[in-house]
């Protein structure tokens, strides 16, 4: 019976039928199942953008008055300081850490420590929130302050340019190590003339991707300081990034001026790392190219 | 250094352990809840983004026209990109009251002979576990889906061309030669997948309903083990129990993570895309 | 039912005018060419002459690789595969095909040569059976008779390769593909192959593309050669490789041959 007799090929037993019809269907389905991820994130893009959109004037973004209604201008700025301070404090930690576990560490260690930051990048970041809480806010005993928020959310993102610092040094082309190392040059010589410049673009996308990933972030801050009115003045003061005005004033009654803030913040989060992400494939794509010719 | 940071995290949070006694569900602030929120929703999000994320990738890498794919695929990535407050706030106010006044009493009223389907809790607002479960599926679809479709892409053409030079059709050598072949990476896309959903926090706190008690249906609010830290830490300064409560919380909840990530990683040798955050 | 159709002497397969292009250039360039039961055609050439292409545009592969249009004819027991009602699955039944490199599936022995045969039979017993003689027809069944259970991942070079062959062999195809079949298996293995194919030659069509002259001169009827896409020179295996009638065959073979 089937097929295996037969030599026409237009022979379709009913079991051939259901194949063929099965895989025809399969084909159009599963695709559909785009949609289910597809749907959400326009949905999202198009209300954040209605609600947002209509009462954003640059009056709203610079107004310095009390942050309750119709001012931004704090948060944003006050995520800004965070942000460089953070980023800044990340990439000395993930690109010191990159460089020694690549270059310098022995293998077994270096082992070790790569397993540690994977891990640590998976890790969710109320954990970070709790870490810092207790190491800087108490034990450092600094309080529930800005700088124990920057730092927090610094160590949050140091996997991730660890990772990228790694991954960035050890594919050097080998040859290219090997000629600077026999002509004489000495291994910090070779990493700071001769690698780090190869490896920079690869770091500099992953430096984006960190950044990307923690002005999105809300518990590790959230956790190390209080809400504040003002720019943070200095290193003790109280602080509002953007993402905990969201999560402060999203229950507010809708239509009132709380819950439109939320969306502005929300609206400005999404673009901000929309436009991340679009540089860092752009420089991850670019990046692509000129690694192939480094290694003719 | 990093070795460093993992036992300091550790070590931070052990001094404060020395009054802890593992709290019994039947105690005043019963741990047991929490885990068993967490799970609840975690799994069922798992299970559904596996699910999607599978067909998905099978789409991407079988069915579609290489251009196609090359240009859906970037979608799926970005929504691992939107901050957590964002899918929040989406979900509370967009998502939420659909499901609250459309879905949840459709689904009542076409089901509440089935156990667990019985008298909806849920507010109008819709928070509990189903929005839950929304928000969870879709925050860990771009794990699953990216490790997904990587394991299918790393078959052999020879394997697959084989199996089709036999005469089967795609989804035949799809299901028979390359997903086992590629079995380890999905085992490991779950369990990545899974420590994603376990451990977020914010979206889930935001959509939750914040309730800490075991859900009595379907759509009844509950409380998870990230979103409860996240929340509660405020309201246990005054407290030194509720604080050594919370970070043994803390502490279950790193451990479990750790382990989930740990088989999840063992399990794929070589990452190659680290733009998902999470991963 | 299908007897109409099987052989009374014609051509099993005709390959009538084929051309393959990409993008205007032409891979395969209108070729035919017949091929009778219980033979052996070995297609020569140098690399990049077309000759995989060729192969796999026998059985409908060469849709796998984006870009390529296909005109032409090519005809089993007198059907064009490339009619737009027959669908490439249907083909790739009757003409079964081996690839370069052993490519056994992740199951066991068993498994893998019942894989064909699963999609459209469940019966135990016909599966059975039709495990058993592939296995022997590929020459394999001796090596593995006693655990067709293991996997199949666990065989050599040249036992996964016959196990490949017995696969294909098991849903009863009247022509064999066999592209560059041996050049990953050391010498033995390449032996048993042969033996394998040479048996194999007096029961279906089969198709062997190889880089090797002397293979073809040891287990081939008949020799084709391909250069750009075109077929310079096909005969009788003795005929062509000692006596070639065209010069660019000639300075091929002399350059590999003698």
């Amino acid at each position: 019976m089937g097929d295996t007799g037969s030599d026409l090929l237009y022979d379709r037993s009913a079991r051939t039928r259901f194949r063929l019809g099965f895989d025809r269907a399969i084909g159009w389905l599963l695709p559909l199942l785009f949609l289910v991820a597809i749907l959400p994130i326009l949905d999202m893009v198009y209300y954040v953008s209605i609600q947002a959109l209509p009462h954003l004037t640059v009056q709203v973004l610079t107004t310095t008055s009390p942050y309750q209604i119709d001012a931004l201008r704090v948060p944003i700025v006050s995520t800004l300081y965070m942000m460089t301070l953070a980023t800044a404090l990340a990439v000395v930690f993930g690109l010191f850490g990159g460089v020694a576990t690549a270059e310098i560490l022995p293998e077994r260690l270096a082992g070790h420590v790569r397993t540690s930051a994977n891990l640590l990048a998976g890790t969710p970041s109320v954990a970070f929130g709790y870490f810092g809480y207790f190491a800087f806010v108490i034990a450092f005993g600094w309080g529930l302050s800005f700088i124990a928020g920057a730092l927090t959310l610094a160590f949050f993102m140091t996997p991730y340019i660890f990772r990228t610092a790694d991954l960035a040094f050890t594919s050097v082309p080998r040859h290219i190590r090997e000629a600077a190392l026999g002509s004489g040059a000495s291994p910090s010589q070779y990493i700071v003339r001769v690698a780090t410049p190869i490896a920079f673009p690869q770091i500099l996308t992953g430096v984006f991707l960190a950044m990307a990933i923690g002005v999105g972030e809300t518990a590790p801050i959230w956790l190390t300081t209080t809400p504040g009115v003002l720019v943070p003045q200095n290193w003790t003061a109280p602080v509002t990034v953007l993402t905990e005005l969201i999560w402060e004033n999203f229950a507010s009654p809708a239509g009132s001026g709380l819950q439109t803030l939320a969306w502005q913040a929300a609206f400005l989060l999404l673009v901000v790392v929309v436009a991340l992400n679009i540089v860092v494939r752009l420089f991850a794509w670019r990046y692509q190219k000129r690694l192939e010719g480094l290694y003719q | 250094m990093f070795g460093v940071l993992v036992y300091a995290c550790k070590l931070t949070l052990l001094p404060d352990f020395f009054s802890m006694q593992w709290d019994p569900p039947a105690n005043q602030w019963g741990v047991g809840v929490f885990v068993a929120g967490s799970f609840i929703t975690a799994v069922p999000a798992l299970i559904l983004s596996m699910a999607i994320g599978l067909g998905i990738a099978i789409a991407s890498t079988t069915y579609l026209p290489r251009f196609v794919s090359r240009l859906l695929d970037p979608f799926v990535d970005l929504l691992a990109g939107i901050p957590s407050v964002v899918y929040g706030i989406w979900a509370f106010i967009v998502v939420g009251p659909v499901l609250g006044k459309v879905i949840n009493p459709w689904v009542f009223a076409h089901f509440h002979t089935v156990p667990g389907f019985g008298a909806p809790e849920g507010s109008e607002l819709g928070t509990g576990l189903p929005l839950a479960l929304i928000v969870l599926t879709l925050m860990a679809l771009p794990i699953t889906t990216l490790l997904i479709r990587d394991a299918l892409r790393s078959v052999p053409k020879d394997l697959w061309e084989s199996g089709l030079a036999l005469g089967a059709t795609r989804w035949e050598v799809t299901r028979r030669v390359a997903i086992p072949y590629s079995l380890r990476g999905i085992v490991s896309a779950a369990f990545l997948g899974f420590g994603r959903a376990f451990g977020e926090t914010v979206a889930v706190a935001m959509v939750i309903g914040s309730i800490p008690a075991l859900p009595d249906n379907a759509y009844a609010p509950t409380y998870t083990i990230a979103a409860a830290m996240f929340q509660l830490l405020d309201s246990s300064f005054s407290d030194h129990q509720f604080l050594v409560v919370l970070t043994e919380m803390a502490l279950v909840l790193m451990v479990i993570t750790l382990v989930v990530n740990l088989v999840g990683r063992r399990l794929i040798s070589n990452l190659t895309h680290f733009d998902v955050p999470g991963l | 039912m299908s007897d109409s159709l099987s052989e009374n002497g014609g051509p099993v397969l005709a390959v009538d005018r084929l051309t393959v292009r990409a993008k205007e250039k032409a891979i395969i360039d209108h070729i035919s060419l017949d091929f009778l039961p219980r033979s052996l055609t070995a297609f020569v050439g140098p690399s990049g002459c077309g000759k995989t292409t060729f192969i796999r545009s026998l059985n409908r592969m060469v849709e796998l690789t984006p870009g390529l249009s296909v005109d032409g004819e090519v005809r089993y027991l007198g059907q064009n595969i490339y009619d737009r009602t027959v669908n490439p699955v249907m083909v790739r039944r009757r003409i079964g095909m081996v690839f370069q490199r052993p490519t056994v599936f992740p199951m066991s022995i068993y498994e893998n040569a019942a894989f064909g045969l699963r999609l459209v039979h469940e019966e135990e017993e016909v599966v059975d059976r039709a495990v058993a003689e592939a296995l022997h027809r590929a020459g394999l069944w001796d090596e593995v008779k006693d655990d067709l259970d293991r996997s199949a991942l666990s065989l050599s070079g040249g036992q996964a390769q016959r196990l490949c062959i017995a696969r294909a062999l098991a849903v009863k195809p009247r022509v064999l593909l066999l592209d560059e079949p041996t050049s990953a298996l050391d010498p033995a293995a390449t032996q048993r192959v042969e033996d394998t194919i040479q048996r194999l030659k007096e029961e279906i069509v089969l198709v062997l593309v190889t880089h090797n002259v002397r293979q073809a001169a040891r287990v081939s009827d008949r020799v084709a050669f391909l250069h750009s896409g075109r077929l310079i020179e096909v005969g009788p295996t003795a005929e062509v490789l000692e006596r070639p009638r065209e010069a660019l065959t000639e300075q091929f073979i002399t350059g590999r041959f003698k």
